[in-house]
Formats: structure tokens, C-alpha cells, sequence
């Protein structure tokens, strides 16, 4: 059974991708748990589809792809918040609207190329094939992004709840905003590296809402995502190594399981304290 | 070492000063538009509570989102304490009827009545043990201590209204904007923040309450302030020259 868990440990790329699996889950679940709770969801989902076009022009470049991924997203956040403040576009129109023009946008640069070997990758994600350069560049960015978390945690916390008492006590909820669409910016193009731009919004998503059906608390929220992400990572990274399965795919799927695992014991729960009602 | 939210630091209130000093004050909701409150003028002395009665539209929540900068000013200016509004956030606080609150976000209703304190902390620092202290404080008044490990979500109408006016007590701020606190609630609800008003202006802190209902039984107040279309319809009146016992705006 141990050699079970061990074998996959004996190559190089398969450490890196454990690492960064853990890395990517526990940026991409905290920072998730604002977009969730901020209903940003769709900004999320806005946002890893127009890191195609960066992605390919730094692939055309010859540039490096998380870079360009980088810049695509942080002035498509930027962007959507600027328009958004502006009342001229809906904001739902907008992420409406981006993600698809962004994405065609990819789509028709990828086609004036004639090879296109990446394409899986960028669209699907391929943590098996992190570099050591990924790696340090994925840490670096979950590094700051995380001491941004923590820093402004209260900040957040007030102005995800209350609004309008935050700008009452002199909060720039505006700064804040923008500082969330940002570090989303960030774990995008982490989250890209594991999962693709198609998939890294369920990364957000998916290990929050988990959550979100065992805990009322914030700070309890955002460990339960973090080990709920981490977990998924992981455990996608073992079905893709033994079953040979895409790996983003996998850690989708497996993220998915855990939310229906979930949702049938709260269901359960509450069907449990129904029953007490009624024969009480 | 503090960084407050404003980059004006807190100061000190001007010590012979009104606790509320509005002149020809004009508010619009956007920058072209039809004003919402126009030529304004309105002084309320420190120590009292007074009554800010109108029909629904006639601009007394814009008055109170005026003053606490949630929207900017067209004409005219607000001292508060003889101070700007910049350079005393914390003196201020502002109860609105219908708040934008996500009721379903994961927090306790201890650690929303904390957020009150969150005005003194500003940047990086954590809520201490004096700080809950006086958000627990501050619920023990609100008679919902009880509550204070539950999510707020599970709070009836009621215990919302007290919830938020427990926040209200944990800012301890010296000017207290209430806007229909006693719309929706119970009788005892009522009674409570009547009775709460009265023990903070005991303490020399100033209140103002935004109601369509003047009801000077129940309510108590020092004066009453009159508002229809945006503007000031008479002067304010104290409780003895007053004869109405009850005036409905609607």
C-alpha cells in the first residue's frame, strides 16, 4: 500500500508537481473564498479565459507563458473594474462579454499559427509538466498573494460583508476591490499552470462551496478550502499517474467528488434533525 | 504604531463646538443631477436627541449618507464637532434602513458587533481582548449576548436591528445617525432603543433619528427636524412647544 502512495515520488517531475499542487490549492482555495463570498465567481471565470491571448502571444514571443498570462489577466481584471465604476456596462455584462472576446481572440491567434504543440496545456493545464522556473515563479507570486491575504484579511472581511459601514469608517472599498481583482489575477495564472484556462475557475470555486456546507465561519471556511484544494490536487495528480487521465481533468473531478460528498452529508444531516422535529 | 483607514489622522473634537453644523448644503446622487437636498442648513447641539421626520423621498437618508461621505457634497459643508468629516470618522456612525449587509456571510454576530472597533485599529492591527470586551459590552446592552456565537444569518428582523445598533455602541462614536430604527421591530425592540438613545445621551452623545412617524412619547426626543423635497420645512421644534403627539408624514 505505502509503495501505493511512494512510486509516483521517485521522479523529479512528479515531486514539482506535488509541490506545486499544494502551493496552487491553497492560494487559489483562500483567495476563492473572497471571490465566492464577494460573488465574483463569474469575474474568476472572466478572467482565466482571457489569459489565452496572453498566453499565446508569449508563446509567439517566445516569451515566458506566465508572464504573459500574467498581463493578459491583470489588465482584463483592471479593465472590468474600471468600466464596471464607470456605470456605463453592466459588470455582469462585461464578464459576460470579456471572457468570450478574449478567448476568440486566442482562439484566432492560435490559428495563424501552424504549429501549436501547447495548445492541450494552455487550454487544460498540465501540472506534470512544471519546470523548476514554474515552480519558483508559481511560489513567489502565492507568497505575495497569501501575505496580501493575510495583511488585509479584516479589510476584506468588512468590506465583503458591509460595504457601506466600511466606506462610513474611511475604507478605500474601491482599493480593496481593486486589490482583490489583482491577487485573483495572480491565482488565475497560478491556477492556469495546474488546470488550464478552460478549468483553474473551478479551482476557485468548487473547494469553497465544499466548504462552505460544513462551516459558518469565515476563518474555518478558508482552512477547509485550502485542505479540500490541496486534496483534489493531490489526489488528481494519483488518478492522472495511475489511470493516465489529463491531470487537470482529474483534479476537477476530484474536487467535484468532494463537494458532492459534502452536500450528501449536510443533506443527510438535515434530513436527520427534520426527523427529530417531527418526532419530537 | 497606527495607520487609520483616512489619511487624515483622528482629532480631537473643537471643544465649543455644535455637534452638527450643516450649511447650504446641496447632495445629488450623481454629478449632474436634480439635487436630492438643496440649501440645507441645520445645527444640532451636543448632549441631544433629535427627531429627523419626513415622508418616505423627502431626503432623509441622503442627509445621513451626506454626512457620513458616502455621498459627496455639491454645495455648501458639514462640520462635525467643529471638525471635518476626514479627520473624525470615528465620531460618526450611521445606521441605515435598508443595509446592503450579505446576512449570509460565515461570521458570528461577535465578531460583526467587533467591526465597530475596526475604526480605531485601521490598518494590520487585530481586534485585542479590550476590544471584544467592548463589543460584549456593547451586545450586553442590546440584551443579545446571548446570540453572540451565532450566525448572523440566523437572526430574526428584530435581532438584526439590535445587532447593528450593538456595532453602533461598540464604535462608541459621539454622533449617532439612526435611520427608521424603530420601523419593523417589536414593541420591546422599541422600548430598547428608545431607552439605549437615552442612556448615550447621558453621556453627552448626540443622536438624530430619521422616522416618517413622529412619535414624541415613544421616542423622547429633544427637537424635531421637518424635511419634505429635499428641504428644511420648519424650524426644529422642542418637545414643549411641540402639541403633537403623534404626526404621520405619509
Amino acid at each position: 500500500m505505502i509503495h501505493f502512495f511512494l512510486d509516483p515520488f521517485q521522479y523529479v517531475f512528479m515531486q514539482r508537481a506535488f509541490l506545486a499542487a499544494v502551493v496552487i490549492g491553497v492560494l487559489c482555495a483562500a483567495l476563492g473564498a473572497f471571490v465566492v463570498l464577494r460573488r465574483m465567481a463569474v469575474v474568476g471565470h472572466a478572467l482565466t479565459h482571457s489569459a489565452l491571448p496572453g498566453l499565446v502571444i508569449a508563446y509567439l514571443m517566445g516569451a515566458n507563458l506566465v508572464f504573459g498570462a500574467l498581463i493578459a489577466t491583470i489588465l482584463t481584471a483592471f479593465g472590468i473594474g474600471f468600466f464596471a465604476c464607470e456605470d456605463s456596462v453592466y459588470e455582469d455584462t462585461l464578464v459576460g462579454m470579456v471572457p468570450n472576446v478574449m478567448f476568440a481572440f486566442g482562439i484566432l491567434l492560435i490559428s495563424t499559427s501552424k504549429s501549436f504543440r501547447d495548445l492541450f496545456s494552455m487550454l487544460f493545464g498540465n501540472i506534470l509538466g512544471i519546470t523548476n522556473g514554474d515552480l519558483h515563479l508559481i511560489m513567489i507570486l502565492a507568497v505575495v498573494s497569501l501575505a496580501a491575504l493575510f495583511l488585509f484579511y479584516k479589510e476584506l472581511k468588512l468590506s465583503s460583508v458591509d460595504i457601506d459601514y466600511a466606506r462610513t469608517i474611511g475604507m478605500p472599498v474601491k482599493f480593496l476591490h481593486y486589490g482583490i481583482l489583482l491577487f485573483l489575477s495572480l491565482s488565475v495564472v497560478v491556477g492556469i499552470q495546474a488546470v488550464g484556462t478552460v478549468l483553474t475557475n473551478a479551482l476557485l470555486v468548487v473547494p469553497v462551496a465544499a466548504a462552505r456546507l460544513w462551516t459558518d465561519r469565515l476563518g474555518r471556511l478558508i482552512f477547509l478550502s485550502c485542505f479540500f484544494s490541496v486534496l483534489s490536487a493531490i489526489g488528481g495528480i494519483y488518478v492522472s499517474y495511475y489511470f493516465g487521465t489529463a491531470s487537470g481533468a482529474s483534479i476537477v473531478i476530484f474536487c467535484f467528488v468532494i463537494f458532492m460528498v459534502s452536500w450528501l452529508y449536510k443533506f443527510v444531516k438535515e434530513r436527520k434533525i427534520f426527523k427529530g422535529y417531527s418526532n419530537g | 504604531m497606527r495607520f487609520p483607514y483616512c489619511q487624515h489622522r483622528h482629532t480631537l473634537p473643537d471643544p465649543e463646538s455644535l455637534a452638527l453644523d450643516i450649511k447650504g448644503l446641496g447632495v445629488s446622487y450623481s454629478t449632474e443631477g436634480k439635487l436630492a437636498l438643496k440649501d440645507f442648513d441645520l445645527s444640532v447641539p451636543v448632549g441631544s436627541i433629535m427627531a429627523l421626520v419626513g415622508p418616505n423621498g423627502a431626503g432623509k437618508s441622503t442627509l445621513f449618507k451626506a454626512i457620513c461621505g458616502l455621498l459627496p457634497i455639491r454645495t455648501g459643508g458639514i462640520r462635525i464637532f467643529g471638525r471635518c468629516l476626514t479627520e473624525c470618522h470615528h465620531r460618526v456612525v450611521y445606521l441605515p434602513q435598508k443595509s446592503r449587509i450579505d446576512w449570509q456571510f460565515p461570521v458570528s454576530v461577535l465578531d460583526l458587533v467587533i467591526m465597530g472597533r475596526y475604526v480605531y485599529l485601521g490598518w494590520f492591527q487585530r481586534p485585542k481582548l479590550s476590544d471584544i470586551q467592548e463589543a460584549k459590552k456593547a451586545l450586553r446592552e442590546m440584551n443579545i449576548l446571548d446570540l453572540a456565537n451565532r450566525q448572523i444569518s440566523k437572526l430574526s428582523g428584530g435581532q438584526q436591528q439590535r445587532v447593528l445598533i450593538a456595532r453602533a455602541l461598540a464604535q462608541n462614536a459621539d454622533l449617532l445617525l439612526l435611520d427608521e430604527p424603530m420601523n419593523a421591530v417589536d414593541t420591546a425592540t422599541r422600548q430598547l432603543v428608545a431607552d439605549v438613545l437615552h442612556k448615550i445621551k447621558d453621556q453627552g452623545k448626540t443622536a438624530i433619528v430619521a422616522t416618517h412617524y413622529y412619535d414624541q412619547q415613544e421616542g423622547r426626543y429633544d427637537g424635531a427636524i421637518f424635511l419634505r423635497d429635499g428641504q428644511r420645512m420648519r424650524d426644529g421644534l422642542t418637545h414643549q412647544e411641540s402639541s403633537h403627539k403623534g404626526c404621520d408624514c405619509e
